[in-house]
């Protein structure tokens, strides 16, 4: 296994994702077998000058410096889970790591 | 020009398939709505176009075939979609897909698999699933899609239809729910290259809210042509490797042949670093879903799966109960390649790979090929099920789509042929913007190969 059951969880943690403990052996093998699977990028020798491609425009057009209204069909209070008084209400902080 | 119960109609006879997530009560009453309010002189005017699920319309949920956004209504709609409207198109409800369009069968969707048209133990193909099979079906004959690595024209391929992915930069991106955000285009359905080619010169032009977007006219059509006398089609030897299926080769071979008798000259040329971009797709478009996908926090919108007191702990339960099993994965690779360490060895050398595939096209090009023809996919439809258990398995499926996407480029998948009944795509690709050049040929293609018989 390329990927270990601890760094899964570590992971998972960065992405503030729970991971049931049922699901956990199979994650670590999927996710093993697709990172040895995208491993085999390395075995392309490095090449540091390699021009990194963006597709799109060449140049970012830069908006003008402005508030433009969203237009927005119906307000946040239709669609998120809790909303009061102009605020999006969600649970007390608790501990941060 | 049909009326609104008719083209209802089609669609609740193609339920079976589970390709429509609009429940029919709704469809019909928003579809006698749109009748009412469309415009009689747009170009598509009266046309039902149906709408892949991860594009926001103000008709219909967007669920992006997640729990996570289950009932979701967008305040806004997306561009291409406004667009359809202004030409007079009927939003004809919302597909089906793989969650979060990361798929290659839409098996990955919270709301079931859709079934193939022609054979229910198949899949229709991912992750635009929903929107081939109904265009197949007979249900619209045109559909819109989106494609990261291939997700319309694989299951384009699949299901017996034409699937283009524009150029990276034709059509905004404006309500198109994001998974790699330097991949992801809209892309087009139909029935023929035309009805694909008409929806897509609607959607594409310039959009202020889309500063990835070029600034350019919409796509103007071309006209059909007598013949193929000019072009250059170039094969790339990659696309063709031993171990490809002899019936999709044979397919293949004989539209290569039609192409020649209609004028086209030929030639082989290389790719070479093709056999690296599977690998390349999938850490770049993890990486940039991993980022994207953060923004399901539970607090701005779509519903809560809580039963904890704190806010990490909402986010983490939300999350976790929320994402089907294809999409944690693909947060979590997302997040491991470019998590400290490990960000060298993966994640940039998968963008310097991105590069040397953009410059392997650009130098075919250089030597004065047109167009690419290959396979669009190495097999035809598999069976449900069957590539569920091995990811890459699933992966490898992409094998001849990533590529254009990965670069950038044009593309798009017409029927060639098909192997005990199932369909075969041919798969077209063409220079940046240059999408015309490619709907000519598929045009002349189209007329002449036998897409019904056995290849």
């Amino acid at each position: 296994m390329s990927v270990s059951r601890e760094e899964v969880l570590r992971i998972a943690q960065l992405a503030e994702l729970d991971v049931e403990k049922e699901a956990l052996p199979e994650l670590v093998d999927n996710m093993s077998r697709i990172i040895d699977y995208v491993a085999q990028l390395s075995a392309v020798p490095a090449n540091g000058t390699v021009k990194v491609f963006v597709p799109g425009p060449d140049a970012i057009r830069f908006r003008a410096d402005e508030v433009t209204p969203a237009h927005l069909a119906f307000g946040p209070a239709e669609f998120a889970p809790d909303f009061k008084e102009g605020f999006f209400v969600v649970p007390k902080l608790g501990q941060f790591e | 020009m049909s009326d609104a119960k008719a083209v209802a109609d089609r669609l609740v006879k193609a339920k079976r398939l589970n390709a429509l997530l609009t429940p029919p009560k709704d469809l019909r009453k928003s579809l006698a709505i749109q009748e009412a309010a469309a415009r009689p002189t747009g170009v598509l005017y009266g046309m039902p176009v149906a709408v892949k699920d991860n594009i926001c319309t103000l008709e219909f949920t967007t669920t992006c075939g997640s729990r996570i956004l289950e009932g979701y209504r967008s305040p806004y709609e997306a561009t291409a979609v406004a667009k359809l409207k202004t030409a007079g198109a009927l939003i004809a409800g919302k597909t089906n897909c793989d969650e979060f369009a990361m798929g290659s069968s839409t098996e990955h969707s919270a709301y079931g698999r859709v079934l193939h048209p022609l054979d229910k133990a198949r899949v229709p193909g991912g992750s635009s699933g929903g929107s081939a099979a109904l265009v197949a079906a007979g249900a619209v004959p045109a559909a819109l899609g989106s494609e990261t690595g291939g997700s319309v024209r694989q299951p384009a391929a699949f299901c017996g239809v034409v699937g283009i992915k524009p150029t990276y930069g034709r059509v905004s991106r404006y309500g198109l729910v994001a998974f790699g955000s330097s991949l992801d285009q809209i892309g087009v359905f139909g029935r023929s290259v035309h009805d694909a080619a008409r929806v897509l010169s609607v959607i594409s032009g310039r959009d202020p809210r889309d500063s990835t977007c070029e600034d350019r006219d919409p796509l103007r059509l071309p006209t059909v042509p007598e013949s193929l006398q000019g072009f250059v089609i170039g094969l790339p030897k990659e696309y063709f490797p031993p171990e490809l299926d002899p019936a999709v080769r044979r397919a293949c071979d004989r539209a290569v042949r039609l192409m020649k008798e209609l004028g086209a000259a030929v030639r082989e040329v290389s790719l070479p670093h093709t056999p690296y971009a599977v690998p390349t797709y999938y850490v770049i478009a993890p990486a940039e879903a991993s980022s994207n996908l953060a923004r399901y926090d539970c607090v701005r919108y779509g519903p809560r799966f809580d039963g904890r007191v704190d806010l990490r702990g909402l986010y983490r339960s939300t999350r976790g109960q929320g994402f089907g099993p294809e999409v944690r994965r693909r947060i979590l690779v997302g997040t491991y390649v470019l998590s400290a360490g490990y960000y060298d060895a993966y994640y940039k050398r998968a963008q310097q790979m991105r590069a040397l595939i953009a410059q392997d096209f650009r130098n075919a090009f250089d030597r004065g090929v047109d167009l690419l023809f290959t396979p669009t996919v190495p097999s035809p439809a598999f069976k449900a099920g069957e590539k569920l258990s091995d990811p890459i398995a699933m992966y490898m499926s992409d094998i001849f789509t990533v590529t254009a996407n990965l670069a950038g480029l044009p593309a798009m998948s017409l029927p060639i042929g098909r192997i005990k009944g199932l369909p075969l795509g041919g798969q077209l690709v063409g220079q940046a913007f240059l999408e015309d050049e490619m709907i000519e040929a598929a045009y002349a293609l189209e007329r002449v190969v036998p897409a019904t018989d056995e290849a």
